[in-house]
């Protein structure tokens, strides 16, 4: 459905709607991924589809109902629906908060027209790209390749109207040897812009210089975090900028604005308008969308908010709603680290004795406020000696700090885009000291 | 049958386009949600999806299309999209993942329900959460309290070239509680019923069961005593775990490791590979003698309880680990072939618009013989921990980090003191391995999961791990909190 499709729809709804306040939020999804293990294809997939998600206040009283079938008898029906359950909702003094109409920043466009009629023979001829890197390694390849176009309206009553086309793409790639494994992943809003013959080369490159890896020591170590670990690293820090988290004591910012929580060279902004993670700029409620710095030099500076939460807190509604209703509060969903000056490899050639990690996994938060999470290295550990790689590592498992271990960081000037389908965030390449593994594993 | 119109329609499209073998599942879904928060109602949403998911299988190669548009015109060019996505993955594959089954069932199946949730009016519900969030607020330092009821009903109809025609309803609801409390510089949740609730098939009758009301003022209460509990203690001793901790365990430790897709690298680049191999069934101890996990699609109130996979194979029993030693995996029609069996029908999509894949279902641990308070005796210095805060398992299944919300010293016998942030480590065959007590029948519960994560795009499946609280020795405790 065309942008000025679901506009129509969304104004038409509202017209119909007897409450005091409407909201219409309109999606159009086309999502292709291609996925690979073994050098072939074994999941090939294409899904479409279209939501409309309706939200009723009437007398105070919120009620959302959600389908997603356009004829006028299940769009009615959806309606009466939403206005039925706000009538077992008790009334709340914050609910008519919801932005009217707004002008939004001019913003770069995020669609690309070769991205959003990619075919499944493109899909294909990338991972026979993949394929042939891996065979020629005798390695095996697991991954995918993904193409998607989403298209998203806001309207209410109160005159917000809203809407953004997006395309994405991204090629995920881990080479696997019997003893090692090696990752490498990009993403961009167009399929032209990865290089996967590249990203498979690197992949392939770590997976053999992992090769018959060594068992190394816990204990306290100098890490080098490539993007990728250190991204998923920075997810469990991201919640704790939400305004609900900050009012219900669960976030280290609750009573820490304006506070050092790390080292001066960690700054952190949510930005939207970033070019190498772009996405519309208005959230969920059809608010602007702002940048908003959250630790600057190492200092507490902010917390984002939705229309609820300003109201509540008393402060800049700074458009970070999620999708209503939900339980979670707004959130900080494209979050970019600062770059430092020196290059990835500058900062590896400054280490006498460390680890660098290509990617974590299945990290979890342990004590939430403390911000101390566990989690796994995985695809590309290599020990660090005297400026130079060494040798693969085995995988070790950590418990940290996140906010003490930012205390000790040296950040690279290669700060990318990357996450996947969790999160999204640019980060670039970090050096950590006094990071702690506390246990390792067999491989 | 709704959609055998339809369906007929999409299957000759798939076959004319070159499919040697296509099905396609329509499924017309309901979730409501309502959650208390701090006396708001914080959500009260109802939503309907419907549209369907075609498999076509081309030269030994998948393709799956989904959509939502159930024209005849979006029929057609789902299915063609489907056989064009299959030739593609097959113009460049050497290696073959499929083979067209040949099985056929035609047959109904429904949930029983004892108390259908449409009967329970909006008012009622909210009702009940606003008294038991209320019953939580027994403290000032109760910063946030939650209370949620799901519930959620799945229409599935199934047809394939094989001439199947399987119509399902599935009703699924569960419901819980947490209470935040903050403060002494610390912030401290508890949850109830285990840790995430009380999740299983049936209707309204599995909200009752919860008992939200009656057992929020206890919840509450331990929240604000774990403010001023001390740290648990570190170092290597014996535990007794929950039953809905143990559900965990099995979940993270067993459950995704016996996976046979991941085992055969299918999810190596996202949620990882197994220790486990094909070899190793027979030959492998995963755990001591008391331990057996089964496989039952069958049992009445199991959240991934039905009659047909995803696929549209029979569900039934197997085993995966029988008197401690490996004896088999959760597999796919694909999977089984390989290793010359029979599909154990462990498929499930999340949605008509996520391709079947393999998941964990309905794995139990069975009950053993132990009363629940004799778990502690012979235990001289231990913990015991209740209702999982964390977790964290390595790509392969082996090396683990568990914490719980709550836990208890074990002195001499006898549960003592409470102690804060309780976490244990170990490697899963080993851990498995110093399991020397099962609880008995009394203490089994059927412990659904509503959020497991898997696969690309990510699919989010419901699994029950029915377990009783267990004995572990020997085991790395206080680990993250040692240094």
């Amino acid at each position: 459905m065309r942008e000025a499709e679901r506009e129509v729809l969304a104004q038409e709804l509202i017209a119909r709607s007897r409450a005091d306040l409407t909201e219409v939020v309109v999606t159009d999804e086309a999502n292709a991924l291609t996925r690979f293990t073994q050098n072939a294809i074994h999941q090939n997939i294409d899904q479409r589809d279209g939501t409309i998600a309706i939200r009723t206040i009437v007398d105070g009283r919120t009620g959302v109902a959600r389908c997603n079938a356009y004829d006028p008898a299940t769009l009615d029906a959806t309606l009466a629906r939403a206005i039925e359950l706000a009538a077992f909702a008790p009334q709340d003094p914050d609910a008519m908060a919801l932005p009217g109409h707004a002008n939004y920043a001019a913003h770069a466009d995020g669609t690309d027209t070769a991205t959003s009629l990619a075919t499944p023979d493109e899909r294909a001829a990338s991972a026979a790209h993949i394929f042939a890197v891996a065979e020629a390694s005798d390695l095996w390849a697991a991954g995918y390749v993904r193409t998607a176009t989403n298209g998203i309206t806001i309207a209410n009553s109160l005159g917000a109207l809203a809407s953004y086309e997006r395309t994405d793409a991204a090629i995920n790639i881990k080479m696997n040897a019997p003893d090692a494994t090696g990752y490498a992943e990009r993403y961009s809003n167009a399929f032209a812009a990865l290089d996967a013959p590249a990203l498979a080369a690197r992949a392939a490159e770590k997976a053999r210089a992992s090769r018959a890896p060594r068992a190394v020591e816990s204990g306290d170590w100098t890490v080098i975090l490539e993007p990728a670990a250190f991204g998923e690293l920075l997810s469990y820090l991201t919640p704790h900028f939400s305004a609900q988290a900050f009012e219900e004591g669960s976030s280290f910012a609750s009573g820490a604005l304006d506070s050092r929580v790390t080292g001066e060279s960690f700054s952190l902004a949510d930005d939207a308008s970033d070019a190498r993670n772009i996405d519309a700029p208005f959230d969920f409620e059809g608010a602007p969308k702002l940048r908003v710095p959250l630790i600057e030099r190492g200092i507490v500076r902010g917390i984002v908010t939705d229309a609820r939460y300003a109201k509540r807190l008393k402060r800049p509604n700074t458009g970070h709603a999620l999708p209503a209703p939900n339980a979670y509060g707004p959130q900080a969903r494209h979050v970019v680290v600062a770059n430092g000056t020196q290059t990835a490899a500058e900062l590896i050639a400054g280490v006498e004795r460390g680890l660098l990690v290509t990617r974590c996994w299945y990290i979890r938060n342990v004590d939430q406020r403390r911000t101390i999470v566990t989690g796994m290295t995985r695809d590309g550990t290599f020990l660090i000696e005297n400026g130079a790689i060494a040798h693969g590592v085995k995988n070790l498992r950590f418990n940290v700090s996140i906010l003490d271990v930012l205390g000790r960081a040296t950040f690279a000037n290669d700060a990318v885009r990357t996450g996947g389908y969790s999160y999204s965030l640019v980060a670039p390449t970090v050096r950590l000291d006094g990071f702690r593994f506390t246990s390792s594993t067999e491989f | 049958m709704q959609y055998a119109t339809l369906a007929a329609r999409a299957l000759d499209t798939a076959r004319l386009r070159g499919a040697t073998y296509a099905d396609i599942r329509f499924e017309h879904t309901r979730s409501e949600r309502i959650e208390v928060r701090n006396g708001d109602v914080a959500v009260l949403s109802d939503e309907r999806s419907s549209g369907y998911g075609i498999r076509a299988l081309v030269d030994g190669a998948w393709g799956f299309a989904a959509s939502s548009d159930a024209s005849d015109t979006g029929v057609d060019a789902t299915a063609s999209r489907a056989v064009a996505i299959a030739r593609a993955g097959a113009a460049i594959g050497t290696k073959r993942f499929g083979q067209a089954p040949t099985d056929r069932y035609v047959d109904r199946y429904a949930t029983p329900l004892a108390i259908d949730p449409a009967s329970v009016n909006q008012a009622t519900r909210v009702d009940l959460l606003l008294a038991a969030e209320r019953a939580l607020h027994v403290d000032p330092r109760i910063t946030v309290g939650r209370a949620w009821v799901d519930l959620w009903r799945a229409d599935k109809e199934f047809f394939s070239t094989t001439g199947s025609a399987i119509a399902q309803r599935i009703d699924q609801s569960g419901s819980a509680l947490s209470a935040l409390a903050v403060g002494n510089d610390d912030a401290q949740m508890r949850a109830f019923p285990g840790d995430r609730g009380l999740y299983l098939s049936g209707g309204w009758e599995v909200i009752e069961r919860a008992r939200l009301r009656e057992n929020a003022g206890r919840i509450a209460e331990e929240a604000v005593a774990l403010l001023t509990a001390p740290q648990c203690p570190s170092g290597v001793m014996d535990i007794v775990l929950g039953g809905s901790q143990v559900s965990l365990q099995i979940h993270e430790s067993c459950g995704h490791a016996a996976e046979l897709d991941r085992v055969m690298g299918w999810e190596a680049n996202f949620s990882g590979t197994s220790f486990l191999s094909p070899e190793a069934i027979g030959s492998l101890r995963y755990g001591s003698p008391l331990v057996t996990i089964e496989i039952d699609n069958t049992m009445p109130d199991g959240f991934a309880t039905c009659a047909y996979d995803d696929e549209g194979a029979k569900s039934g029993r197997s085993d995966i680990v029988r008197d401690g030693m490996l004896a088999g995996f959760e597999m796919s029609r694909d999977t089984a072939r390989m290793l010359g069996r029979e599909t154990n029908a462990c498929v499930r999509a999340q949605s008509w618009e996520h391709v079947p894949m393999i998941r964990m279902c309905n794995l139990n641990l069975l009950p053993g013989e132990t009363p629940f308070e004799a778990l502690f005796d012979g235990i001289a210095d231990g913990v015991y921990m209740e209702a999982n805060r964390s977790w964290s398992i390595d790509d392969r299944r082996l090396n683990f980090q568990f914490g719980c919300q709550v836990g208890w010293e074990i002195k001499n016998g006898k549960r003592g003191r409470m102690v804060k942030n309780p976490t244990y480590a170990g490697v899963t065959p080993q851990f498995w391995g110093s399991c020397d007590a099962i609880g008995d029948a009394a203490s089994w519960m059927p412990w659904g999961t509503p959020n497991c994560g898997k696969g690309e795009p990510m699919q989010v499946g419901r699994t029950t791990q029915a377990a009783s609280p267990a004995r572990f020795r020997k085991v790395a405790v206080g680990v993250g909190y040692d240094a």
